[in-house]
């Protein structure tokens, strides 16, 4: 006899956006695959009171530049990729991902400075080199962004890239490169609900049509802020479910960067032996960020150990499945 | 709308449609309908054609059509005794124009004739060849032609996203070289494009700066396009291509294409010298844009807003001009026609000789450490903001009156007043305090500069370190310019700063200047909750207190202190998508709780359903809820009928049996909790305090830092509320940190909170 518990169920009225990142030929572009987000009306995997139509996705890292800062582990597992873009991007795609998302960290002022034809000449390699969609974020200096991210918007027109990030105070250069050249932007806020609806609306009176916009409302990582983030995106979603326009983008969280940042799972060298083996400790530290994320709503997790990727995947699948 | 105008560009339009129409048939004739016609170097056909009617002339034979547009546009020119507003036959016609004169443009390319050779004694090296062998370009020998799509692209975006403030189309010529140049500078020291077409009687603007050697491109931002009035189209087509690459928008889209131009890109023009039919007509088309005109000769002026965000036209007679001489008109030509078309000005820099930035703001200058000093104990200093009317003040002049401080002693003192007086059309007389409070923040910005206090109690540091540096007076100036513009754009278009050291002038403004802060202390008595129509919400500390919402009247401040409702008001002119929204009172549901319909419903879907009803008023019923950041937290004593309060900065025990930061777990959160609430220090001192409640007779016990710190204040509300001694019937953590040794206290003073109506 099966016991009868009334699973409780939401009506919500409104749903995340539906949003696809690059284009094939036959959209103007040259991605082998495009990939769709978002489109949810109900809450992360709870598929029995709503439609899920798209699995959340799974992005790797890369960067332009030699990642001094990376974690040993990363270093050990990449090797000598870590020095060419396109060659990285193509193993990236190889191990698993489903997007690519490119760090120009070159161009940061207080690195390489490299300039905007620099960034061009990059992006194209790295579209060169894999038919995954692409999302390409500046230095993170504003200045930088704006220069290097036009010239990326100018370069790729037509692949429907998501241009990154776009803040409070490089918006409108970010929104109307990629207005220009047929684009999306990830807008980025700091971990606030209204400043992510402000930014939003900034971006929709820019004319940029919102199924073009991703949200990233930056997060911390397991043990360093994962509980605030989680609860600020908890709200943003809620708040897209039950109708507030400007809150239905599809979420990105950069996981891996966070995650790799932690003590933990960045060094070996002067911890407890109690924490145990450092490698699995570090691909736990990213996976176990990365599963909350989702779990809090979000679309796209942003990813840098192929190892963690594998396991996202399958979490995801397992997550997703009926 | 003027008549005459209006008559002069119909005429115009019925001319270029008419003349462009023959030129059409006899190129055809010529050429042979399938001639090609293109602007070179751009993907966006003829732009002004395709913007607005969609049309992609490729061919001689597609402008027959495109021709048609225009002429459904055109209207007769009204006869000498109709009178009605001609507004929108005007506009109509200033687009035929616009269309008739990019057709004869793409015949003149089909036929080789444009770019316009250059056929006098100048030269210009345009920046883009069109052709690979473009001989004219290389030896200097042609006007620029439209302006490519790779430099578009490179303006366009700055024009958007407002690195770059806007463009100028100079139409015409100077009164004479001089003035030409002088014109050209103001525009290119503001970064404002320069676009250069028409002339007077043969004479072109074009051929004053050739004469003059000013360079001419891309890189010094000035484009010469051609010597006669047709030449304006590139311009336009510019902006009509900013707005379909950067704006999202579909060919065939006139009034979307219009309407962004006018709301986004900062255009306008400027006639110089007569102004024939044509040109009207070529500026009514601006006008289309929502560009206005200003001219520097008589002609009838459009006053009233409506299709440009402010004056249509303006006719400024040069040697009218109020001016020295003509350099000092040029330059307030300029001035009016920014002003007009309302173009910010970007101020990115602090131009001063020490470092700036926030990192600054606590800095702390010793005594020993100290050039000169200003205010506190031996001198006198004070700063004062005040509006002023717009043409009264000079954007960016800054003066010294009196000596600089070179020749007091290291170490010694001097009187000075700083007097900011700004201008703008959003800036209101209410925001004068609220800006003048900035002044703290900008001056401590700067590095070897300590800023404390504010109106005549002003006192401010220089360091050796910085007077070394070079540190003058005038810097005050540029630090209060650069920083207005910077942070308050929004509201302030001008701002003009003195500094006064000479002895009487100081002395008189700062007569003045009490004068003013009297007047204001007034205004804010006399602003209750009663003689306005809005409240404010601020919902910054969301972003821990997810459903908290401070609704600030002009009797409630913030209850961080930080923001009393003149703040948000301005707050939200900056910044209207921002965290202070205003809040439509609605009708009265309960005036002695202070229960607004429009408070309940903003506050209910602002905390996202958490809260429905508030009462301003009120500790019991319904209080405003508190996110944490609050100076004092109010809690009823049963025991004593009366409510105690404590400051942030009391650590001690309170009769409630909690300290501060423990309540504070109880009062924060967002939470309504009935018998605690979390306010301003200064609510203490509204009239709205606790009304409902009984108001202010029931605090029965208040920290003693809040007693001594606001000595003055409470002295007036207890005279207010009938009981000067009031204040000493108050107990304090001194006397009583529990509720058995609070009641003995009230007993002995005669608390009046004892006699007063339960509570409960
Ligand atoms: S406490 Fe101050 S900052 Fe916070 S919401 Fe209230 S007024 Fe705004």
């Amino acid at each position: 006899m099966t016991p009868a518990v009334q699973i409780p169920i939401e009506k919500w009225t409104g749903k995340v956006r539906e949003i696809t990142l690059g284009a094939t030929a036959a959209d103007g572009g040259t991605r082998a695959k495009t990939v769709t987000v978002g489109g949810e009306n109900t809450l992360p995997f709870l598929s029995f009171e709503g439609s899920i139509p798209h699995s959340p996705a799974v992005a790797l890292e890369i960067q332009d530049h030699y990642p001094n800062d990376w974690s040993p582990l990363l270093k050990e597992y990449w090797g000598d990729l870590l020095r060419d873009p396109a060659a990285w991007a193509r193993k990236a795609e190889e191990v698993g991902a489903d997007i690519i998302v490119l760090k120009l960290i070159s161009a940061h002022p207080e690195g390489d400075n490299t300039d905007a034809a620099h960034a061009a000449a990059t992006v194209k390699a790295v579209l060169g080199a894999t038919g995954l969609p692409l999302v390409v974020l500046g230095p993170g200096q504003a200045d930088k962004d704006n220069e290097v991210l036009v010239a990326v918007a100018e370069a790729a027109k037509g692949e429907r890239l998501a241009l990154g990030n776009c803040e409070d105070k490089n918006y409108r250069t970010v929104v109307a490169a990629a207005l220009a050249h047929g684009h999306l932007v990830v807008a980025k806020t700091p971990i606030d609900v209204n400043l992510a609806k402000q930014l939003n609306i900034l971006i929709t009176d820019m004319r940029l049509d919102l199924d073009r916009v991703l949200m990233d409302p930056t997060t911390g990582a397991l043990g360093y802020g994962l509980e605030y983030s989680y609860s600020v995106m908890e709200r943003l979603r809620i708040a897209a479910l039950t109708g507030d326009s400007m809150t239905q983008q599809p979420l990105i969280c950069t996981v891996g960067e966070e995650a790799w940042r932690a003590k933990e799972s960045k060094v070996n060298t002067g911890v407890p032996a109690a924490w145990g083996d450092w490698k699995k400790r570090g691909i736990h530290w990213e996976v176990l960020t990365a599963s909350t994320q989702l779990l809090a709503g979000a679309n796209i997790v942003v990813l840098r150990h192929p190892d963690s990727v594998a396991r996202i995947k399958q979490t995801i699948a397992s997550l997703m499945a009926e | 709308m003027s008549r005459y105008i209006a008559t002069r560009a119909i005429r115009g339009a019925n001319t270029v449609v008419a003349e462009a129409e023959a030129l059409l048939k006899a190129a055809i004739a010529d050429l042979g309908p399938d001639t090609p016609v293109a602007f070179t170097n751009t993907a966006y056909f003829l732009p002004v054609n395709l913007a607005f009617m969609g049309r992609q002339i490729a061919k001689l034979s597609d402008m027959v059509p495109a021709l048609e547009d225009a002429k459904r546009l055109l209207h007769p020119v009204p006869p000498e005794n109709m009178w009605v507003p001609y507004l929108g036959e005007t506009m109509d016609s200033g687009m035929a124009t616009l269309l008739a004169e990019e057709i004869i443009e793409g015949i003149r390319f089909a036929r080789g004739q444009e770019p316009q050779p250059i056929t006098w004694d100048g030269t210009y090296i345009p920046t883009a060849n069109f052709v690979t062998s473009d001989p004219m370009a290389k030896a200097g020998k042609r006007m620029n032609g439209p302006i490519d799509d790779i430099q578009l692209r490179a303006w366009g975006i700055q024009l958007v996203d407002g690195r770059m403030p806007g463009f100028a189309a100079l139409i015409g010529c100077a009164k004479s070289t001089e003035v030409a140049v002088q014109i050209v500078r103001e525009l290119q020291q503001r970064s404002i494009l320069v676009f250069l077409s028409g002339s007077v009687n043969g004479r072109s603007i074009i051929h004053q700066l050739m004469e003059a050697g000013v360079e001419m491109g891309y890189d010094t931002y000035i484009i010469p396009f051609g010597t006669d009035t047709m030449a304006t189209i590139y311009p336009l087509g510019f902006a009509a291509r900013s707005a379909l690459t950067f704006g999202g928008l579909k060919p065939g889209m006139p009034r979307e294409i219009l309407q962004y131009n006018r709301a986004r890109v900062f255009a306008f023009a400027i006639a110089l010298g007569e102004v024939d039919d044509l040109k009207y007509a070529t500026a009514a088309g601006a006008i289309n844009y929502g560009f206005p005109v200003v001219a520097d000769t008589v002609i009838p002026q459009i006053l009233p807003t409506g299709i440009t965000p402010y004056e249509h036209v303006i006719s400024m007679p040069f040697d009218d001009i109020e001016g020295k001489d003509d350099i000092e008109r040029a330059r307030k030509l300029v001035q009016r026609a920014i002003e007009v078309r309302g173009v910010k000005i970007k101020v990115t820099e602090v131009p001063i000789p020490v470092p700036y930035g926030s990192a600054f703001e606590g800095e702390r200058v010793r005594k020993s450490d100290m050039r000169v000093e200003f205010g506190g104990k031996s001198s006198r200093c004070f700063e004062y903001l005040r509006m002023a009317p717009f043409d009264s003040i000079e954007d960016g002049k800054i003066t010294v009156v009196g000596p600089d401080f070179d020749q007091i002693p290291p170490e010694g003192f001097m009187d000075m007043g700083i007097v900011v007086e700004v201008a703008g059309r959003k800036m209101q007389e209410d925001f004068e305090p609220v800006l003048e409070r900035q002044i703290h923040y900008f001056v401590n910005g700067a590095s070897g500069i300590q800023h404390i206090g504010q109106r005549d109690i002003t006192w401010i540091r220089i360091s050796k370190a910085a007077a070394d540096k070079g540190f003058k007076l005038e810097h005050f100036g540029k630090i209060l310019y650069a920083r207005f513009h910077a942070d308050f754009g929004a509201i302030v278009d001008k701002v003009q700063v003195t500094i006064y050291t000479d002895k009487a002038k100081m002395e008189e403004w700062l007569a003045k200047a009490r004068q003013a802060y009297t007047h204001r202390n007034e205004r804010l008595a006399g602003m209750t909750d009663d003689s306005v129509e809005e409240f404010f919400s601020c919902t910054l500390c969301q972003s821990f207190a997810p459903n908290h919402v401070c609704v600030i009247s002009p009797e409630r401040l913030g209850l961080c202190g930080a923001y009393n409702w003149l703040d948000c008001k301005a707050s939200n002119q900056i910044n209207p998508t921002g965290p202070n929204q205003p809040i439509k009172k609605g009708t009265c549901i309960d005036a002695n709780f202070g229960v607004f319909e429009g408070v309940n419903s903003f506050v209910q879907q602002a905390s996202h359903q958490a809260v429905q009803d508030v009462s301003m008023y009120s500790i019991m019923n319904n209080p405003m809820t508190a996110c944490g950041c609050f100076e004092c937290i109010a809690m009823v004593i049963p025991e004593a009928n009366g409510v105690m309060v404590v400051s942030r900065e009391d650590p001690s025990m309170t009769p409630a049996g909690m300290t501060f930061s423990t309540l504070a777990g109880v009062a924060g959160g967002g939470l309504q909790t009935a018998g605690v609430m979390g306010h301003g220090k200064y609510y203490l001192t509204s009239r709205k305090y606790l009304s409902s409640d009984g108001g202010f007779k029931r605090v029965v016990w208040m920290s003693s830092f809040l007693k001594e710190s606001m000595k003055e204040e409470f002295k007036a509300v207890a005279e207010r509320e009938g009981d000067p001694n009031l204040i000493e019937k108050i107990a304090d953590e001194r006397v009583a940190t529990s509720v058995e040794q609070l009641l003995p206290f009230l007993e002995e003073k005669a608390h009046p909170a004892l006699t007063m109506p339960p509570l409960f």
